[in-house]
This record gives C-alpha cells, structure tokens and sequence, in this order.
C-alpha cells in the first residue's frame, strides 16, 4: 500500500513539469497541465488586451474527488498555492484573489481547502506601451499541496499568450471561469463586525437585524491567518436581537486586541435550498471607536460571574418589584416569631426551594428554547405581550391584595399571590416563586454583565450563575429565618404591620403600571385601554367578592359568580386584545432617499419592453437575506447605480414580502419558486432576457448590463475590457 | 444543606469546564503532558524517566514529502547529531496507524534511520495515536521541546519556510535550532509557538 503511494508521488512529481501551451493561437489561448489530482488551466477575463488595461487572470484547477488544494490560511498542515507570473516588462501582477474556502477535518486536523474545482485569480495590469498587433505572453508557475490522506506538492509550468488590440472594444468576452470565480468571492460584510477577545474565547459579533435562527442555516468563520482561532474547534453560535454572536476558540498565535480578518461564511435557508456566501470580515476589536454600550460588556470568568451573580441577587431584593415581597414574607416572620426555631428554618428553606426552583425552570426553558435555536437572552418571557400582560395582572392583584381591599381565603386558588397567602410552608414556597417571576424583569438591566455571559455558555454554566443569583436572592430571609439572632433585631409586630403592608401596595402598583407601558411598547397603544379595562374588571371581581364573602350562602355564590365572570372577561379581552388582528405589525419601512429603482408591474415591464428599452429586473423579499445583501452589496452600488443612468436602465423591483401572484407568476416563467430571481433584458423589442447568478457583485451587475465599452471608465472593469 | 446543595451545583458546573482545559493540546511554559511509549528496540520510554534532559519531539513519516525534504537534504540528521552530541534526548514519534502512510514496526523503523543516516536518541511507535493527540501533534515534522524541568518551552514546525523544495532549506530560519542555542545559553526560546507544516499526520481513524 505504502509502495504504491510512493511510486505514484514520484510519477506525480515528474509529471508536475509538463505544461502544454497553445503560444499564438490567439483568442483566450489556455494552457493547461495536469498531475494525476489536478488539472490546472490558466485562463483570462479578456481574449485580447490593449495598452493600459486592467485583466484578471486565473489558475483553474479541477481536483480529481477526495483531494484538495490549499486556502491563504491552509489551517492546521497544508500549503497555500502560490503563483509565480512571468509577464512583459512593464506588467504587473497582483495578489490571488482568493474564492471562500471550506473546511476538511481529519482526526485532530482541520485544513481550509478547496476541493473538486477552483479558480485563483489574479488581477494583471498591462503596461501602457504594448504595441496593438503584437503579442502579450503570460507565464505561470504554479505550485500547490494537493492532499488527500496523502500530501503531495506538485509545480506546473502554464502558458497563454494574449494578442494585443488597441482599444477595449475588441477585448472580446474572455472565460466565463472567471466570471464563475468572481461569484465565488467574498463580498465586503453588509453587517458590522467586531471582535472580543476572552481568556478562553475570540466571540465575533456580526450585527445585522435579519440574521434570524430560522433564516441561517450555519454560519462560520475563517481566520486567514495562522494560529489566530483554532482551526478545528467547533464554532458556538448565538443568536440575539443585534444578530449574531459566534464563539471561537483561541488558536496557538491569538493575537489579542488585534484586528482578526477573515471570511465570514454564512449558509442561508431559501427556497431553493441553501445558499452559501462569504463575507469578508474584518473585525476590530469591541470596545474600540464603533462599540456601543451594549457590546462592551466585559468577558467574565465563571467565577466572578457567580460571586456578581450572588451579589446582584442580593440587590435585587430591595429592587421596587421584589422588595414588597419580601417584606411580605418578613412580616410574616413577624407573625410567626412565637412558632418554634425549626419550623422558621422550614419556612426560610421552603422559600429558598421556591426561588432556586423557579430560576432553575427558567434555567430549563431558556436552555431548551437555546437548544432549538431561539434568539432568546434573559427576560426573553417578557418578550412575549401575553406574559407582560398577566405578570401586570398579577401585580394588580398583589397591590389591591396588599392595600386591604382583597383577602383571599385558601378556597381562591389559582394565582401566586393566593398561594403566597398561605401559612404554611407551601406558602413559603410560592412566595419565592412570586420573587422570582417579580424579580425577572429587574434582573435583566441589572445583571446584564452575569446574564450576558451566562447565556453564551453551556447550559451547566448557565444553570450555575442563575441558581447562584436565585440564592442571593433568597438568601436575606434565609439568613433571617435561621439566625434568632437576625430576628430580634426585627420590630415588635403591632399595628404598624399594617400600615407598612398597605403603603407597600403602591409599589406593586408602580410595577404594574410599568408593565403596561411595557406592553404599549410591544404591541400598540389600545393594549392600554384592554389592560386597563381588564385591572378594572378585576378590582370590581375583588370588590364582589370582598362585599359578599361574609354575607349568605345565596349572596356569596352570587358574588363569587360576578367576581369569575369579571375575572374571565379581564383574562379574555387581555388575550384577543394583545394577539388579536389591531396589535400593532410594523411594516419594514423602505428608505426613500437616493431610490434608484420602480416597483414592479408586469405592465410596466411590458410597457419599457415594447419601447426597447433596457430593463433591469430585481424579485426581492424582505425575508430573503441574499436580497437585501445582493441589494445592499451591488444594486446600490455607486458605479451601479451610475451603469443603470447611462445605459438608461429602468431597475423595476417586485417586493415578494407578501404574496402576489403577478411576481409568481413571473418567477415561474424563469423556472424558479422563489426569490431572489435577476433579470436583465438589454436593450431592443426582441432581445433575449439575461438571468443573473442568485449571488451578485457589483461586477457582475455590470458584466450584465453594460455593453463592453460602456463600463471602460469605471473603477470595475475586471469583467470587460 | 441547601447551602451545600448549591456548592455541589457548582462544584458540578467548574467539574464540566476544567477537563476542557486539560484536554487541550500542551501550551508552552507549562508542563509538557506526561506519556510512555514502545520504543523501535522494543523497551518502554517513559518521559518522567528523562527529567534532568532537555527532550526534542519529532513527529515523523519517512513517506512524507515534508519529511523527506528534510531527511534527504540532512537537515534533521544533522541537527539529530548536533543535538545528542550535547545530550539532548531527540526522539522521533511516529504516530502513523497501521495501513497508513509512514507507518513502519521497530525493525524498519531502526532500519529507515540507518539508511537515512540519521541519529535520534530513540523512536517511539504510537500506531494508536495516543501520544500525538495528547500533544495536539498535527504534521509530520512538528517539533515539541521539553526542559529538563519538564515544561514545554517550544512547539511548531522545523522552520520558517513552509515548503517541500528542499532549496528553501538555506533560506529559512531554523527555529528548532534557534530554541535549543537560546536554551543552551540558558535564555528564555524567543519564538516558543511556531506554525508546524508539513503532511497531516495520519492517525488511526
């Protein structure tokens, strides 16, 4: 087995040299070279160059299947390919521009590689003085690894030879491996990036508001240089409101603080299945000139995240959502002071039980909706209107429970604060429960550093700081129900109680208040008057029951009725309220300024066809990511939008966001199911309509739409000469 | 006892996030991660038994065209002879599974290196791989020095020009030879992590 490698390597290295040039044929003369893995094919983005002119050249190489060539960066072992140009006096070569890599992983090593084909391309400047009628000869010595368990380094010789014309109308259309290769290409990043460097991890953070779970099937990143991340370890990924955030390892050269570039590949669902795409990043360091408050949280140590875990748990029992809980839970104690030393203990413990368990459910369920994907960070329940709206509800009840004007006897089961009502440890239990469905929505401003942290991590890590803020938040009543010494600092129960107990009301009352602006913000201003409406219907149901409780058998079921029906139509007119059809939808708003494009009409189009005129033709969705980048990245383009004036472009745009069987229709007719669909139809009645690639640059743009001489002024002229 | 209950959850929590750390490749300036081997002649090498020597590991594959630019040029020979020489114990590892490239037993392994003139210390045969993923080896040569203390203090590759033409050799600056003049000086080695290249090594599957 061994011998066969052996030979086959020699046979490959003394085939490596043999090249086989077509010098003088003219047009696009390829030469090409294979070894037993590759076949390398020097290729040009014009049949013919004139004085002056700027060319792309490329290295195409077909790779027989298993094998690969190299990346800038190869990863852990490998070689990057290098091309050494043999040009005229006077030319001048540039570096390879290099297509997105993907990785190969085998054992420990991770290499970033190309397998199957790939085409390197390197832009060429022809020297002013070539003389129209002679000849320009490119030579190319290529080396690469090519690799599959077995590594060999292989060199060929390639050749073409361009003939000379004298200006760019004649430059002809070049290979089409070169357009091929430039949709290959990363394309700048549309969304900002910075990077944050940890004791245990690089995090990149790619902001962009339409990087949502369900729409990115995978993203990951490609450091092009050696030993900045490690190139094998899994790349964690996390989904926020900002975007993304994506969790490198360190690789042996880190580099902190310095600016880590790469390409950022991210794998979109569409309807067509996956598209994938890179992104050239460069990512500063957060912290830096761009960071905004919200992204310059510190990295924490597990450590330091659970003692300020512990702490914040501590201050937060004095935050105006818990503390009326808490003092309710004191005055309790209060009562209690004559029941025996265990039984308090009991007490303090249960409740504790009440808080750990209540942030370790909430623990479970952001881990779960983690797990599958969700966009969640803390508070993510109050993400949800319908929540906010009962969380309001309940402080309500609390607050009118508090002020006097509701006492609910054991028989009204159902809410918290009944529970939390009870004498016995059970109700010590539910109190903590109470806390911490209060306490949720002070946490998230307060521990945003913990919290931030915690959700990056594994879910054991963010199971420890939230039981660990959980028990700072118990623990002032678990300290004062174990130590006698803690309670005979307490006041004297008396009449006081009281009054302490009522004016404690309004703070509840505050948080409820709150948590209606809250919901105001989340889905339009009428869920005011519902939730409103609803505390009304509320106080009236406790008032009922209030003015009944006391009274006959008759009066009191006559008054536990009124109170259900008032409750059932606060929770009911709550419910169709905040999901029904008035709750606010904000429609994406389109920036009008600098518009370069019409909406589509199939009228309109058939009106500029009839006229000849050219039509650019762009299918969009706001759903659809490669749209808005395709859109952001090359139809707004400058020299686009330029192309599009001259050459007297009409840039129609259907909005596929909701349904509209006129653009279906359309897509249909191009054999497509969905967007994003690119269509150019150059000018005259009858021409022939172009279809874009899905990926577009603005090279490829105007590629399309320009006539060859049109574009010869631009900046973007590697296309056409 | 809830008090303690909590410790336990935390004690559980630091448990998961320590063997991350120790499952890492060895990190320089800290101690080189103890193994024992088969050796080609057949004994046992345990690394705690070379305390008081500097240890040059080398991951090795005769079949690789990396390897063997530098066996046939005699480079490493060469810096295999200078560095024994001084007593530095330079071991080869090879970490090639049994019907891959650059797998070889003790004899043809002895048998190799005569032919090769080439003069280790010793070989060690690690057909499972044990020894290289403990060491986060990845190409063949990748080079790992140890101190006589027993801490790592280099790894990466042989030298600064990745390539496979053998003429790079003069050209390049051979950090292997630049750690062990700066640790024979008594210095701290100045590029102490390097970009190991090479081919992959081919560990059992």
């Amino acid at each position: 087995m061994s011998g066969k490698r052996s030979s086959g390597l020699i046979a490959a290295w003394l085939l490596g040299a043999s090249a086989i040039g077509l010098p003088g044929q003219g047009y696009a003369a390829t030469a090409e070279a294979a070894t037993d893995q590759v076949r390398a094919r020097l290729v040009a983005s014009v049949d013919a160059v004139h004085p002056g002119a700027e060319i792309l050249l490329g290295v195409n190489q077909r790779i027989i299947p298993h094998w690969h060539t190299y990346w800038k960066n190869p990863g852990d072992s490998g070689l990057a390919t290098t091309i050494a140009w043999q040009l005229p006096a006077g030319a001048a070569a540039g570096e390879i521009l290099w297509p997105v890599p993907s990785r190969f992983t085998v054992g420990p090593v991770t290499n970033y590689a190309y397998a199957d084909e790939v085409t390197l391309l390197s832009p060429v400047t022809v020297p002013k003085d070539v003389a129209p009628g002679g000849v320009f000869p490119v030579n190319a010595t290529v080396k690469w690894l090519v690799c599959e368990e077995t590594c060999i380094p292989q060199t060929v010789e390639l050749a073409i030879s361009l003939p000379v014309v004298s200006g760019p109308s004649e430059a002809g259309q070049g290979s089409p491996l070169i357009r091929e290769a430039q949709a290959s290409l990363p394309v700048a990043s549309p969304w900002p990036v910075s990077v944050t460097y940890g004791q245990d991890a690089v995090t990149l953070k790619i902001r962009g508001k339409e990087l949502k779970p369900e729409r990115i099937a995978e993203v990951g990143f490609f450091a092009d240089q050696w030993g900045r991340i490690s190139h094998g370890a899994p790349q964690e990924r996390f989904f926020d409101d900002d975007g993304i955030s994506l969790k490198l390892k360190p690789g042996e050269d880190p580099a902190p603080g310095a600016v880590l570039s790469g390409v950022l590949v991210v794998t979109e669902n569409s309807a067509d299945g996956p598209v994938r795409r890179g992104f050239a990043v460069e990512a500063s360091p957060a912290g830096a000139a761009a960071a905004t408050a919200h992204e310059g949280e510190p990295e924490l140590g597990l450590a330091s995240a659970l003692v300020l875990a512990l702490l914040g748990g501590l201050v937060l029992n004095l935050m105006p959502c818990v503390f009326p809980v808490l003092s309710l839970k004191a005055l309790h104690l209060l009562k209690q002071a004559e029941e025996s030393r265990t039984r308090t203990r009991l007490h303090g413990l249960a409740y504790t039980a009440g808080v750990l368990l209540s942030f370790a459910a909430l623990g479970g369920v952001l881990i779960f909706l983690k797990a599958g994907g969700s966009a969640v960070g803390w508070g993510f329940q109050f993400q949800s209107p319908l929540f906010v709206l009962a969380t309001a509800y309940l402080m309500f009840v609390v607050g009118l429970s508090l002020s006097g004007l509701l006492e609910l006897g054991g028989s009204a089961a159902g809410l918290g604060s009944s529970l939390a009502e009870k004498r016995g440890y059970s109700g010590s239990f539910f109190t903590g429960v109470l806390a911490t469905v209060v306490a949720a929505p002070c946490t998230a401003p307060f521990m945003g550093a913990a919290i931030g942290y915690a959700v990056a991590q594994s879910p054991v890590v963010l199971l420890a700081v939230l039981l660990s803020l959980g028990f700072g938040l118990a623990l002032p009543y678990l300290a004062l129900s174990h130590w006698p010494l803690l309670q005979r600092h307490l006041p004297r129960p008396g009449a006081w109680m009281e009054t302490v107990k009522q004016g404690l009301a309004f703070p509840m009352y505050a948080t409820a208040a709150w948590l209606v602006w809250v919901l105001a913000q989340q889905a339009g201003s009428h869920v005011v008057a519902v939730a409103l409406g609803g505390m009304v219907a509320i106080a009236f149901a406790a008032w009922t029951h209030q003015r009944t409780r006391w009274g006959s058998p008759a009066a009191r079921r006559f008054g536990s009725g009124v109170a259900a029906v008032a409750v059932f139509s606060a929770l009911a007119v709550g419910y169709t309220g905040v999901t029904g059809p008035l709750a606010d939808v904000s429609a994406p708003a389109e920036a009008s300024a600098g518009k370069n494009w019409e909406p589509y009409s199939a009228a309109r189009l058939q009106a500029l066809r009839a006229e000849g005129r050219p039509v650019f033709l762009n299918f969009t969705a706001a759903w659809c990511i490669s749209c808005l980048v395709n859109e952001k990245v090359a139809l707004s383009d400058g020299a686009v939008s330029e192309a599009f004036r001259k050459g007297g472009v009409t840039y129609l745009k259907g909005d596929w966001t909701n349904r509209d069987p006129e653009i279906t229709a359309k897509l249909q007719e191009f054999g497509r199911s969905g967007v994003p669909l690119y269509i150019h139809y150059p000018a005259g009645k009858d021409s022939a309509p172009v279809i874009l690639p899905q990926i577009l640059t603005p090279e490829i743009v105007l590629g399309a739409i320009s006539p060859a001489a049109e574009v010869a002024n631009s900046n973007l002229t590697f296309i056409k000469e | 006892m809830l008090l303690r209950r909590l410790a336990n959850i935390v004690f559980v929590a630091l448990a998961f996030t320590a063997p991350a750390a120790a499952w890492a490749e060895p990190v320089v300036d800290k101690p080189a991660p103890e193994f024992a081997g088969k050796t080609a002649d057949g004994k046992t090498l345990d690394l705690k038994s070379l305390r008081g020597k500097t240890v040059v590991l080398e991951w090795t594959n005769h079949e690789c065209p990396f390897v063997k630019k530098h066996y046939e040029s005699g480079n490493i020979p060469q810096l295999q002879k200078d560095a024994t020489a001084q007593g530095i114990v330079w071991l080869q590892v090879i970490s090639s599974a049994p019907d891959k490239e650059g797998y070889v037993d003790g004899a043809t392994a002895i048998k190799l290196n005569k032919f090769r003139d080439a003069a280790p210390t010793n070989t060690v045969l690690d057909p499972e791989g044990t020894i290289g993923r403990l060491y986060g080896a990845q190409t063949s040569p990748h080079l790992f020095i140890i101190n006589p203390e027993g801490v790592l203090v280099y790894k990466g590759g042989i030298d600064s020009i990745p390539s496979a033409d053998p003429g790079d050799i003069a050209k390049a600056e051979n950090y292997v030879k630049s750690a062990l003049s700066e640790l024979k000086a008594g210095k701290k080695v100045s590029k102490s992590s390097t970009r190991p290249y090479g081919c992959t090594v081919k560990y059992a599957s």
